[in-house]
C-alpha cells in the first residue's frame, strides 16, 4: 500500500490539512475554519481527508504547527510538532528554493521570513499592535456587506483608493467608518483598507529588514489580489502567489514528518476518540496559575500552565 | 550604667526608648522589583547592620501583578506596575518602606525617569511612611551621603553608617563577583549559547523571568544572563556600538556584547512594554551588530503560545547556522 505523511496547521482562523505521498506530491488536501475549537476542527478536517482519499494509503508520519500545534500533537500522536515558521520556510522552499522573502499573513499572526541559499536567515513576527489582520479584514468585509472572497477583486477595480490609518487596526476602524460616512465609494474603501495592511504590516513586521528578491507572498491573506497589487506597489517587485499559498505550513510540517519518520504507522480515526481538555485556576499559591488537563479517552494524559511544576 | 541608675547590657541591634525599654526593632520593608535587583543586597546589609528589621517582598505572583495594574496609570511600564503591586504588598508589614529617588550616577550615567518619580508616585499612592535617599552625583549628592542620610533618618551617627555603607559595598562586590564567575562558566557550553539582555528586575523576575527560562531550558539553550557579567574592567567597551549614550543601566547591560560576542550563538533582547529607553537602546545596537538576535516584547498577557513559538522559531534558525558552519 501506498505510503503518505500528514501535515496540520492549525491557526486561529483556519486549520489546513495535507497529505503528501513519498514523492512529496499532495494527495488530498482540505481547509475548514477553527472557529474557536480546535480540537473538533481537526476532527472534521480528518474525516474530510478521508473521504476524499481515491485510495487507501497508510499514514507513516504526522506532524502538527500552528498555534494549536502542541494540543492537536497529543491528540493525533504527531512525530513531529514545529513552530509555524520553520514549517512555512520548509514548505516554501520545497516549492521555491531560491526565494530569499516570504511575506505571511494569516488570520491572528503576521510573519516574514528572511532565507538565504534555503535556509532561515532572521524572521519577524508582530508585536502586539499589527496582529489580527486576516480576522480584521473578514469582519470589516461583513461591515461593508461585501463577501470576503470578492474583498480583493473588489479592491482592483478602484480608480482612487482613499487613505485610511495604517498605524493599526483599531485607528483602521473607525477611520474606515469615517470614511464610509461621508460618502466614499465602496470599492475605493476596500482599496484603502488592502493598502493599509500593506504598510501596516511593512512598517511593523518589515521594520528594519531588508527585503530581497524573489519574494513570496502566503497565508490566508494573500488569497487576496488587492493586498497583494499593494505589495506589488509598494516594494516594487513581483509578488509570486503559490496556488497552494494557504497550505504551505501544512506541506512543511508534512516534509518534516516524513524526514522525522520513526516507522510507526498512525491512523486517521482520530475522531472516533474522546478528547478533552478541563481548565481551573489553581489555588495553591497567590499565583492563581491557569491548570489545562487534557484527556484522551477520559484517562488523563498531560497538563499545562502550572508555573511552578508541582501541580498536575 | 543608665543615668537612672538600673544597668544596661546593650545588646548589639537591639534598640531602647528613653526610659531604657527594650523597643521592637525598626521594621523597614523593601519592595522585590526594580532596583531591588541593582541595590537588593546593599540595602538589607546596611539596614541589618543599623539594627534595623528588613521585609522583602516575596517573589511577584499574580496578584501581585493584578495589585499593581490596578494601581498604575496606563503609561506606566510593566515593571513600574510591578512595583506598585509589591509596595501594596509591604503595606501594613512594616514601618517604613524604602523608596530611593535615584537620578544619575554622573553626567553621562543617567538612570530612566521612572526611578527618579518612584519616591513622589509612591508617597502618592500609599499610607505607609517611606525611608528614601538621593543620589544625584552630576549635582554632587553621592551614593556615600545618600546612604549616610539614611543612616541618620533611621537616628543612627553618621561614622556608624559610614562605615555600614562600606561593609554593604563589600558584600555586593564579592555577591557580584561570585556571580560573574558562574555565569562566565556558561561560555565553556557546547549547546546553542543565547546572551540575554535584559534589565536583572525583568529577566530576574520571577513571574517575568521563569517561563522565558523554562521555554529555553526546554530547547536546550545556556541562557548567559548578560547583566550579571557586567565587568568593571570593560567599562566603556559599550563605547564601539555607541559613543553617547547616557542611560546607566543600558549601558551596563550591553557592555557585555563587545566582550563575549564571539562566544554567543545569539542574543535575546527582552523589554518590558512599553520601556523607553530599551526601544531605543535595543533597536540601535540590533542595527550594529552581526549576530543573529531576537526582540521580545513583554507585557501582561499570561499565554506563553506566542512567547514560545518566537523563541522556538529563533532557536532552529540558530541550530541551523551551527551545523552549517
Amino acid at each position: 500500500m501506498k505510503k503518505g505523511y500528514l501535515g496540520i496547521d492549525i491557526g486561529s482562523i483556519s486549520t489546513k490539512g495535507v497529505i503528501l505521498d513519498e514523492q512529496h506530491n499532495i494527495v488530498t488536501s482540505s481547509y475548514i475554519w477553527t472557529e474557536g475549537n480546535p480540537i473538533k476542527a481537526v476532527k472534521d478536517l480528518l474525516h474530510q481527508l478521508k473521504e476524499s482519499l481515491e485510495e487507501e494509503i497508510e499514514i507513516y508520519g504526522i506532524g502538527t504547527t500552528g498555534s494549536a500545534r502542541k494540543l492537536i500533537g497529543l491528540m493525533v500522536d504527531a512525530n513531529v510538532v514545529k513552530n509555524e515558521i520553520t514549517a512555512h520556510a520548509i514548505g516554501t522552499t520545497h516549492f521555491y528554493p531560491d526565494v530569499r522573502t516570504i511575506l505571511e499573513i494569516g488570520g491572528q499572526d503576521s510573519k516574514m521570513i528572511l532565507l538565504k541559499d534555503g535556509l532561515i536567515e532572521d524572521y519577524a513576527m508582530n508585536t502586539l499592535c499589527a496582529a489580527g489582520t486576516g480576522s480584521f479584514l473578514s469582519s470589516q468585509a461583513k461591515r461593508l456587506g461585501v463577501d470576503i472572497e470578492d474583498f480583493g477583486h473588489l479592491a482592483l477595480t478602484s480608480k482612487n483608493p482613499v487613505k485610511i490609518a495604517a498605524r493599526c487596526t483599531v485607528f483602521a476602524e473607525s477611520d474606515l467608518i469615517h470614511k464610509a460616512q461621508v460618502g466614499y465609494k465602496k470599492e475605493d474603501i476596500i482599496a484603502g483598507l488592502c493598502k493599509s495592511v500593506v504598510l501596516n504590516y511593512l512598517n511593523n513586521v518589515g521594520k528594519g529588514k531588508k527585503i530581497m528578491p524573489p519574494i513570496v507572498f502566503q497565508g490566508g491573506v494573500s488569497k487576496n489580489e488587492g493586498v497583494t497589487k499593494y505589495f506589488s506597489e509598494v516594494l516594487k517587485e513581483d509578488i509570486i502567489v503559490d496556488p497552494n499559498s494557504h497550505l504551505m505550513g501544512a506541506i512543511g510540517i508534512a516534509l518534516l514528518a516524513h524526514k522525522y519518520e520513526d516507522g510507526k504507522m498512525r491512523s486517521l480515526d482520530v475522531a472516533d476518540i474522546t478528547f478533552e481538555t478541563k481548565g481551573r485556576e489553581c489555588e495553591k499559591c497567590s499565583n492563581h496559575c491557569e491548570i489545562l488537563r487534557i484527556y484522551k479517552d477520559s484517562k488523563f494524559i498531560e497538563s499545562w500552565g502550572s508555573k511552578c511544576g508541582k501541580v498536575s | 550604667m543608665c543615668h537612672c541608675g538600673i544597668i544596661i547590657h546593650k545588646e548589639k541591634n537591639t534598640t531602647y526608648n528613653a526610659l531604657g525599654d527594650k523597643m521592637d526593632k525598626i521594621k523597614i520593608g523593601i519592595p522585590k522589583a526594580l532596583h531591588y535587583y541593582y541595590y537588593g543586597t546593599m540595602w538589607k546589609a546596611f539596614l541589618e547592620e543599623l539594627g534595623c528589621e528588613v521585609v522583602i517582598s516575596p517573589n511577584t505572583t499574580k496578584d501581585i501583578l493584578e495589585q499593581g495594574c490596578k494601581l498604575a496609570n496606563d503609561e506606566m511600564c510593566l515593571s513600574l506596575k510591578l512595583y506598585l503591586g509589591h509596595i501594596h504588598y509591604l503595606e501594613e508589614k512594616c514601618d517604613y518602606i524604602l523608596v530611593p529617588r535615584i537620578d544619575n550616577y554622573g553626567t553621562f550615567e543617567q538612570t530612566c525617569t521612572n526611578f527618579l518619580s518612584l519616591y513622589d508616585i509612591v508617597s502618592n499612592l500609599f499610607k505607609t511612611p517611606l525611608l528614601t535617599y538621593n543620589v544625584d552625583v552630576a549635582h554632587k549628592k553621592s551614593e556615600l551621603e545618600g546612604f549616610i542620610h539614611l543612616g541618620i533618618s533611621l537616628g543612627k551617627g553618621k561614622e556608624q553608617s559610614k562605615i555600614a555603607y562600606f561593609h554593604s559595598i563589600e558584600k555586593f562586590i564579592k555577591m557580584r563577583k561570585k556571580q560573574r564567575i558562574q555565569e562566565l562558566k556558561k561560555l565553556n557550553m557546547t549547546n546553542i549559547k543565547l546572551l540575554i539582555i535584559s534589565h536583572p528586575y525583568n529577566f530576574e523576575d520571577t513571574f517575568i523571568g521563569n517561563s522565558i527560562k523554562k521555554i529555553l531550558s526546554d530547547l536546550n539553550v545556556t541562557a548567559i544572563d548578560g547583566e550579571m557579567i557586567t565587568l568593571n574592567e570593560n567599562r566603556n567597551s559599550e563605547e564601539s556600538l555607541s559613543p553617547n549614550l547616557y542611560w546607566k543601566y543600558n549601558k551596563e547591560l550591553i557592555e557585555t556584547i563587545p566582550v563575549i560576542k564571539d562566544n554567543i550563538d545569539g542574543i535575546l533582547f527582552l523589554s518590558s512594554f512599553p520601556c523607553g529607553p530599551d526601544s531605543l537602546v535595543n533597536e540601535l545596537i540590533m542595527r550594529k551588530i552581526n549576530i543573529p538576535y531576537l526582540n521580545l516584547i513583554i507585557d501582561e498577557e499570561s499565554g506563553s503560545a506566542g512567547m514560545e513559538t518566537r523563541l522556538e522559531s529563533f532557536i532552529d534558525i540558530l541550530e541551523n547556522k551551527k551545523t552549517v558552519r
